[in-house]
């Protein structure tokens, strides 16, 4: 599991006796963040009507969020658009730059994503209070359901509102942690088997990284268009 | 994904052991939970402001921009092929017009010309039944004039004749009324 430690870079920044070091996973945080803001700095600087490579394909980003954002939330979610934006390309850029051998993957970490779940949740939270007042407690009680059912139901929904924040978090953290586990695993029976049976593990792990690459891609678009369900919910109350 | 996660914690579950001397797992020991949580809202934060402050706004522009030039040069076109569309009937409209001239003008100068040849074929026949009537008259006067140079080539060649034949000269009115009556006998034949 030596992939996944975190360690401490440069010198120790202390605030108020929590210990807020530069890390390796701040290190790759600020990559992920860099190529990012590097890829639209290229993609933007020719507002050409005809776009080249690099404008396209920040385009097609911005059209590929922006339609996921209208199908699930609708008109009124546009004003969170650039935050749904961001996340989409961090997780996935976190995501993809954890592909690279020898670097650190910062959504293998819980923390991480719980972090961003959390901060997801509650901000939904608040979203649909202050659109709809306590109207809003009426998502945990889905309309169409009988009478007898309706207090498990509710309950269900409580349940289930509440650990939105576990599922996505966990969702992520341990696809991401799991897909590395397994590359390693498999990396280490190629050592192991060598030159003889060693052939085997490591088609597996070609085949595994080809997997890999595609579920960094779709985590990032599962965390993204949930946080457009959530969105949604607290937007437009239907459930 | 629960399939995915299950197949994760058993193989978790078997290598756990390959794996137990590197002090398990990292996530979950919380020496730089803060850090990281800092770090991460850090860098998010900066990544949030610029891409919602510079980058999206001018994807958007570009984006709309594109469109808007789409939609112009639709419209564009659009009115172009109006235009050349009235242009297109209003041409066909002249054609037919032309057309219409064409057939009108062929109408009336064949009446025109009809009318033209009938007068000049009437007032020729009118000529030639003169010139007819004229000849004619020409003619009979011709005959008149041919019978009395008959009676008088005649008168002379009888003279002439008896002159030879006797050596007399018969006179002249005795010829002229011999010749006359046989004359009045036979011009009939002759004429």
């Amino acid at each position: 599991m030596q992939q996944f430690s975190v360690y401490k870079m440069g010198p120790e920044i202390n605030i108020g006796g929590i210990d807020l070091s530069f890390t390796n996973a701040s290190l790759f945080m600020v990559i992920s963040a860099a190529i990012i803001l590097l890829f639209l700095f290229v993609g933007t600087k020719e507002k050409k009507i005809i776009p080249g490579k690099v404008q396209l394909i920040a385009e097609m980003f911005y059209t590929f969020v922006a339609k996921m954002i209208s199908d699930t939330a609708g008109s009124k979610a546009k004003p969170y658009f650039p935050f749904i934006f961001s996340l989409f390309m961090f997780v996935l850029f976190c995501n993809m730059v954890g592909m690279l051998p020898y670097s650190f993957t910062v959504t293998s970490h819980i923390i991480v994503t719980l972090i961003m779940a959390l901060f997801i949740f509650i901000a939904v939270t608040i979203i649909g209070f202050t659109k709809h007042g306590f109207k809003y407690l009426s998502i945990f009680v889905p309309s169409g359901v009988p009478a007898v059912l309706l207090p498990l139901i509710t309950v269900i929904e409580i349940i289930s509102y509440l650990s939105r924040p576990v599922s996505l978090s966990v969702r992520l953290f341990a696809n991401m942690m799991a897909g590395h586990t397994m590359l390693k695993v498999f990396g280490g029976f190629v050592i192991s088997l060598g030159l003889l049976g060693g052939w085997l593990p490591l088609s597996f792990s070609v085949a595994l990284t080809g997997l890999e690459i595609l579920v960094a891609f779709l985590q990032a678009y599962v965390f993204a268009i949930l946080t457009c369900i959530y969105l949604n919910d607290a937007l437009n109350l239907h459930h | 994904m629960n399939r995915y996660l299950n197949f994760f914690i058993a193989f978790f579950a078997i290598s756990g052991d390959l794996y137990a001397a590197e002090a398990g797992m990292p996530q979950l020991d919380p020496k730089y939970w803060a850090s990281q949580a800092f770090w991460l809202i850090l860098v998010f934060a900066v990544l949030y402001f610029s891409i919602s402050k510079f980058y999206l706004p001018k994807i958007k522009n570009n984006l709309d921009d594109r469109e808007n030039r789409i939609k112009d040069d639709i419209e564009d076109a659009n009115k172009s092929k109006e235009l050349s569309e009235s242009k297109l009937k209003e041409y066909e409209k002249i054609l037919e017009d032309a057309k219409k001239e064409v057939i009108k003008i062929q109408i009336d100068s064949k009446a025109k010309l009809d009318k033209d040849i009938k007068e000049k074929k009437e007032k020729i026949e009118k000529e030639i039944e003169k010139e007819l009537i004229q000849a004619q008259k020409d003619i009979a006067e011709l005959k008149k004039s041919s019978i009395s140079d008959i009676h008088n080539i005649s008168k002379e060649i009888a003279a002439n004749i008896i002159e030879y034949i006797s050596g007399d000269k018969l006179n002249e009115s005795s010829i002229k009324a011999a010749v006359e009556e046989i004359s009045k006998k036979n011009v009939g034949r002759y004429l």
